[in-house]
């Protein structure tokens, strides 16, 4: 064997890719090539090197969140079908109900359950985040980034606790639109899960209000108002842990 | 796409999220172009999933993965042509340095990683699935799209260049 047909097959001696008759004739010539043995050792200097010196990458809980919520929405992602017929007669029969629950009970009905609009806002916001690049404006898992992000951008102040220490590491804060008005949306991790938490100014003389959890298509929503702010949160979080969340939320200033 | 459907395309791909993540990471050289890049593969993967039958679901997903990278770069190219990374890293990572430096940096796991990075793609690529990702030749073709004997090419170039970077061959020949 001559030198350059050994050179030729060295890469893929190492790498355990020559059939065992071509790797017996290229050790045989190596056993008597002392250049040839300095070529197979720089080789395998230079895979050993990059064996033990490149890490691999773990895929981050954030990634996995994202991509667990986008499984379990598929139809979020695809360009919007033709919707089935039934779905307009539906919509139609809803509208029949709504204009007769119109006659009194309406008052009742949007204090108790959440205005529909506002839910499907937050619910559709949270969605669209988990597309490729739209889940933070602003990537921070510090809060010391994330609310002066808000200053100017909005014109009230965002909670932005830290609660790491309850479990749930900050992934960043955006900007978004629901319910006809810029909003605050900071973004907290659990395990596979994001947590959107959203929140605007509830207007003069808003009363403080407790939680009130509605489910829509597998997402929780939970609504509450403090100090003058009304509050969405919006996860596929197991409940307890989302009930868990939003008291590490309130507790925290 | 069903539930199943969906299950099991959980099952038998997901599996291979951190090889995907890795190889988006030294592909893009960014952890969150890496976390977009690998989330936009997992759904295309989804809506191709009906096209795939058995085989070798990591070289499978790994391809789609490497596709979504190069159109990235592709766009991330076009958008900030006027800063040449690639011929800047390269400048900094193997510009001349005294042997010793350069036995010193060996150790450093972050000029390897410089170095790594400022290989060109179609070098970098076959180097992290082979090296970092332990696939074979067959799969690495598979994944690149490219014969074996192109591979094996690519493979050895890139290796030779990785030698000089690193100063291993100097050593060898002084």
């Amino acid at each position: 064997m001559r030198c350059a047909d050994c050179r030729e097959s060295l890469n893929a001696l190492m790498d355990g890719e020559l059939a065992p008759a071509d790797a017996a004739e290229v050790r045989e010539h190596l056993s008597s090539c002392a250049d040839c043995r300095r070529e197979q050792a720089v080789l395998a200097d230079v895979s050993s090197t990059l064996r033990e010196g490149l890490v691999r990458h773990p895929a981050p809980d954030v990634l996995k969140a994202r991509i667990r919520s986008a499984l379990a929405q598929p139809d979020a992602f695809e360009p919007a079908p033709p919707r089935p017929r039934w779905s307009w007669m539906a919509l139609a029969a809803a509208g029949v109900l709504l204009a007769a629950a119109s006659s009194g009970i309406t008052f009742v009905a949007t204090r108790q359950a959440a205005p529909p609009a506002v839910a499907a806002d937050v619910l559709s916001s949270h969605l669209r985040a988990l597309m490729p690049g739209h889940l933070t404006d602003v990537a921070s898992t510090n809060l010391h980034n994330v609310k002066p992000w808000f200053d100017g951008r909005v014109d009230f102040s965002p909670s932005v606790p830290n609660l790491d220490a309850d479990g749930f590491p900050l992934v960043g804060g955006r900007l978004d639109y629901v319910a006809g008005r810029s909003v605050a949306a900071v973004v907290y991790a659990r395990r596979l899960h994001m947590i959107s938490v959203y929140s605007w100014p509830a207007g003069a003389g808003a009363e403080d209000s407790a939680p009130v959890v509605t489910d829509q298509r597998g997402y929780h929503l939970v609504r509450w108002r403090r100090a003058g702010l009304e509050y969405w949160a919006v996860s596929d979080l197991g409940r307890d842990d989302l009930d868990t969340f939003v008291r590490a939320f309130n507790a925290s200033r | 796409m069903g539930q199943r459907d969906v299950e099991r395309f959980e099952r038998i791909v997901l599996p291979h999220l951190d090889d995907a993540y890795t190889l988006a990471r030294y592909l893009l050289r960014d952890e969150h172009d890496a976390q977009d890049a690998v989330q936009d593969a997992v759904l295309r993967a989804l809506r191709y999933f009906e096209g795939y039958r058995d085989g070798d679901a990591r070289a499978w997903l790994l391809a789609i993965v490497r596709n979504c990278c190069l159109t990235w770069l592709r766009k991330d190219r076009a958008r900030r042509s006027a800063v040449p990374l690639v011929e800047q890293a390269a400048a900094e990572a193997i510009g001349p340095r005294p042997a010793d430096a350069l036995a010193i940096e060996r150790s450093d796991r972050a000029a390897l990683e410089r170095i790594v990075a400022a290989l060109p793609t179609e070098f970098r690529e076959v180097i992290v699935l082979r090296e970092v990702e332990g696939l074979s030749y067959r799969e690495i073709s598979d994944v690149v799209g490219a014969p074996i004997g192109t591979v094996m090419s690519r493979l050895a170039r890139a290796r030779k260049r990785l030698a000089g970077a690193l100063g291993v061959d100097a050593k060898e020949a002084g």
